[in-house]
């Protein structure tokens, strides 16, 4: 179903939205994220954001349980309904992958509570490569620019719910990809695992984590206590973990099984494009191109996939 | 799934060496044999522990003082309140193992998961053909479960190794490899189950492949650090499986590749 909003009136539908939502989506700060907004003036929708989505459903220092008179309740925390707006291809197939790996309450409530819509993505960069990574529709509203007018694909009855005072399209649009410059052109690369090239990025590599912090679909975490000053209530909380990290790996008694920078490297990279594919039969990678923006000493692994040779 | 523990009550603690102690804890969870708890205690943390019984009435902790959490549990006293969570993850194969000859490996705190797997050989005897057992320690002082091994050797055949123990003359001298290779097992309709250090398991494996027993044979169980124990937050992996879910028991052949490639990343910095 698809349904016909004018882009003079995006502003106005968007305000309404805020009336009965908590409404996210991309603002300008530096760097460029998903924020609550409440006014359609406050969105910046010009290029990709810097930071991706997952914060709204995996947000650092999330209370798991807390104590109490030597008991724990397991807490989910004020559960808003809200609207992320603004989510391009890439960002809404991370929240597709997202909802594969965590099955905690926590994140499912949350995920309940969220009406995703998308925007098609006018402006990619040198950096983005989403048409390499077998992207799929997972939206409840996503509008495409045509002339004047939005057309809005209606995936959901939660997005159908949204748009039910606006005019129905009189003929379907086939919404296209985005045009990407760049490529992977090779998502089989269990047999390179071994592969000398590896090793010149992992020598630039300085194991800084920004890769896993940006990434939309690093969802890796932390459990922790933090104890109150009374020394007996407290909670446990959720952080964000890094696999690039030597004590990501480590077990009681100081062992850590990925201790060489080199193996931590090409976890991030086997994780993306060959790890998760083993279990959920699509890449982890959306390409979005953030871990090849934030990186500080500009390691490009598609160009280094691309280089491989490719054994079947 | 659920962070949400339940709390239980210490019911005694037996103290083995400086650094290890064996807690019983009342609770009818009866975990299967090979699976883990997620045990903790409110504001120091959690951390995943090989269930050490298979019992209806009560879970048995082999805890080894090596961490943040285990080394506050060791401060526990009798009639302290302990947090748990499970059981998790994928425990011996049971269903597989009937009618075979079985051979059970342990070094050190490794007995633990080993033991939940011999209570379930008590508790249906006529499942399983011959047993073997091999336990390896460092030296006597630190022979764990010691009144559980004096009951076994009645039972089954069992055979203790001292790797560094050079005058002890009670017990034999050498790793378990080595010992196996004095006292050798059944191999035909034969499976080895193993819990230990990776090193010592590694190369009683390959005195088992030497043996004739095939990797399609032996299981490991495997020592990962874990936060969530259902495949969540990452920390277990090794390469695409989850210690957490996809074991802590895996078929050696099945992990053996990917333990080798991450293995051969260990000489570079």
């Amino acid at each position: 179903m698809q349904k016909i909003l004018p882009k003079k009136d995006l502003p106005k539908f968007i305000n309404n939205l805020i009336k009965k939502y908590e409404l996210i989506a991309p603002i300008k700060t530096i760097p460029t994220k998903f924020q609550k907004i409440s006014n359609f003036k406050e969105i910046y929708l010009e290029r990709i954001t810097q930071v991706p989505a997952k914060q709204h459903f995996q947000p650092e220092n999330e209370t798991l349980l807390e104590f109490k008179n030597n008991k724990a309740i397991e807490t989910t925390g004020e559960i808003k309904k809200t609207i992320l707006f603004g989510l391009r291809k890439c960002d809404l197939n991370a929240i597709q992958i997202l909802d594969k790996v965590m099955y905690d309450k926590q994140y499912l409530i949350k995920r309940k509570n969220t009406i995703l819509i998308g925007l098609f993505c006018e402006n990619p960069d040198e950096f983005c490569f989403c048409n390499s990574m077998q992207l799929e529709n997972y939206h409840d509203l996503f509008l495409f620019p045509k002339g004047s007018n939005y057309i809005i694909d209606v995936q959901t009855s939660k997005g159908k719910a949204l748009v039910k005072n606006l005019p129905d399209a009189k003929y379907p649009t086939k919404i296209p990809n985005p045009k990407n410059s760049k490529k992977l052109k090779n998502l089989n690369i269990e047999k390179n695992y071994k592969d000398k090239l590896w090793e010149k990025d992992a020598d630039k590599c300085l194991s800084c984590s920004a890769c896993t912090v940006y990434c939309p679909t690093c969802n890796c975490f932390d459990i922790k206590d933090n104890l109150n000053l009374d020394l007996k209530s407290g909670k446990r909380i959720r952080h964000q973990a890094s696999c690039q990290l030597k004590s990501f790996s480590k077990v009681a008694g100081g062992k850590s099984y990925r201790d060489s920078r080199i193996s931590r490297f090409k976890h991030f990279v086997y994780h993306k494009i060959s790890y998760y594919k083993s279990q959920h039969d699509r890449p982890m990678c959306v390409g979005c191109g953030r871990c090849l923006r934030v990186c500080p000493t500009k390691i490009d692994w598609v160009k280094t996939i691309n280089k491989l040779k490719v054994k079947k | 799934m659920t962070y949400q523990p339940k709390s239980y009550k210490i019911e005694s603690i037996k103290n083995y060496t400086p650094d290890v102690k064996l807690f019983k804890i009342k609770s009818n969870l009866n975990p299967a044999p090979g699976t883990f708890l997620e045990v903790s205690i409110p504001g120091i943390g959690e951390c995943p522990l090989a269930s050490c019984s298979h019992n209806k009435n009560y879970i048995e902790l082999l805890t080894k003082n090596a961490g943040n959490v285990t080394s506050a549990i060791f401060n526990l006293k009798k009639s302290n309140t302990i947090f748990i969570r499970g059981p998790h993850g994928h425990g011996f194969p049971v269903n597989e193992l009937e009618n075979k000859n079985l051979i059970l490996i342990a070094g050190g705190t490794g007995i633990a998961p080993i033991t939940s797997m011999i209570n379930y050989i008590e508790q249906n005897k006529n499942n399983f053909k011959r047993i073997f057992i091999y336990f390896g320690f460092r030296n006597e002082q630190n022979i764990l479960l010691k009144e559980k091994i004096k009951k076994w050797e009645k039972e089954f055949k069992l055979h203790i190794g001292l790797s560094s123990d050079p005058k002890n003359h009670d017990y034999e001298k050498g790793f378990i490899n080595e010992i196996m290779e004095h006292h050798k097992p059944t191999t035909k309709n034969t499976i080895a189950l193993l819990c230990g250090p990776e090193g010592m398991m590694n190369a009683t494996t390959k005195e088992l492949n030497i043996l004739g027993i095939p990797n399609k044979n032996i299981y490991w169980s495997l020592e990962r650090r874990m936060e969530c124990a259902f495949g969540s937050c990452g920390r277990c992996q090794i390469q695409d499986l989850y210690v957490c879910k996809d074991g802590p028991i895996f078929r050696y052949d099945k992990i053996k590749l990917r333990l080798d490639n991450e293995n051969s990343n260990q000489l570079k910095k």
